[in-house]
């Protein structure tokens, strides 16, 4: 049914800005992930917003996956 | 609206009938978006996945402002906010049947999400040139807002179609949305639907409504398998539906198939029953 898979969603505020990580969603497909990236994070009136599939990343200089927080930090979500 | 037409100001300025027939038009798109944020928002907490909780939360709120925004709008027509929005029984709802009653599964609000909400969007849309001002002024931003709708709708389309029991739950919930969006643009013919094109309100008349709906939505149940539409086999482009809209009972007045309204508790939560007390004004 299509698997769950996490979007990274960047943003910026005007088209000089630079692109800020602002968060991620989960979803089915890239449609939704753009939908549920646009609906959740609301709080600015953005210029653009881009969503990417999370392992589209690839880390440059650390043996573990990008987006991997502190173990202090994964307790908390 | 096209440079070099005359645009109409304000509803004074309208002929009579057209007047008669845009307010008529704008009762029943205020309705249908109040009701329709209200079943987005029966889902807030019950639907399959946070994010989708997220967005029928987000979409709740698109369609109440929309629905402000014309039962205020309604005001320059003679009417009084404040009674359209507080103080009317069932019968005087002018939305669509499928509103009614709650949405009780999942795919039952997909199908309100993808089939009617973009009805309604192709009525607005309709609507993005035209020579009534105040309407032209605000479709814009609207459409701008729906964008997400359909695409949310689409989403879940995609997703579900790809198993069987997916596929089976939408074929189910789309049936009735379908036939009752389809006939909710009038026949062919529709006089007011006629009216509104001729004097410049609106760039379609209901024949034309209904094939940019097609257009719309056809390719996505087409690729759900859902068995509503299909393209023209002669190669003109054409979305065709599968299914012919019964047009027995239909009123043209409230552009359903038998007067009713919502039921109890819809009714009671759209006028604010449970907050009257708190109404100063």
């Amino acid at each position: 049914m299509g698997k769950l898979q996490l979007y990274e969603v960047f943003a910026r505020r005007q088209r000089a800005d630079r692109f800020e990580h602002i968060g991620c969603v989960e979803a089915p497909n890239s449609d939704l992930g753009r939908v549920y990236a646009w609906q959740t994070y609301d709080e600015a009136k953005w210029f653009e917003m881009i969503v990417a599939p999370r392992d589209a990343f690839h880390c440059v200089n650390r043996p573990e996956q990008p987006f991997t927080l502190h173990p202090s930090e994964e307790a908390l979500t | 609206m096209t440079e070099g037409t005359k645009g109409y100001a304000k509803p004074a300025d309208l002929p009579d009938d057209v007047r008669d027939h845009l307010g008529s038009l704008l009762i029943v798109l205020a309705d249908n978006k109040r009701l329709l944020g209200m079943r987005y928002s029966d889902w807030l907490l019950g639907a399959p996945a946070l994010e989708a909780g997220i967005a029928c939360s987000a979409m709740a709120q698109d369609e109440w402002g929309h629905g402000r925004i014309l039962y205020a709008m309604l005001r320059d027509f003679g009417y009084e906010a404040n009674q359209l929005e507080h103080e009317r029984e069932a019968s005087e709802y002018r939305n669509m049947e499928l509103l009614d009653g709650p949405a009780g599964e999942w795919p039952d609000l997909l199908a309100l999400n993808l089939l009617l909400d973009t009805a309604l969007s192709v009525q607005f849309e309709a609507m993005a040139e035209s020579r009534f001002e105040p309407v032209h002024y605000k479709v814009s931003k609207l459409l701008d807002e729906e964008r997400f709708h359909f695409e949310h709708g689409r989403g879940w389309v995609t997703r579900l179609g790809s198993t069987d029991a997916g596929r089976e739950a939408l074929r189910r919930s789309f049936r009735p949305v379908w036939e009752a969006c389809l006939r909710w643009f009038g026949p062919d013919g529709d006089e007011a639907g006629r009216a509104l094109h001729q004097a410049g309100i609106t760039d379609k008349d209901a024949a034309g409504l209904r094939a940019r709906w097609l257009e719309r939505v056809g390719p996505v149940v087409e690729a759900g398998q859902l068995e509503l539409a299909e393209m023209d086999g002669g190669g003109s482009g054409v979305w065709l539906s599968r299914v012919e809209p019964s047009w027995d009972g239909w009123d043209p007045d409230v552009r359903r198939g038998a007067r009713g309204g919502p039921d109890a508790d819809m009714l009671a939560r759209v006028r604010g029953d449970k907050n009257r007390p708190l109404l100063m004004d």
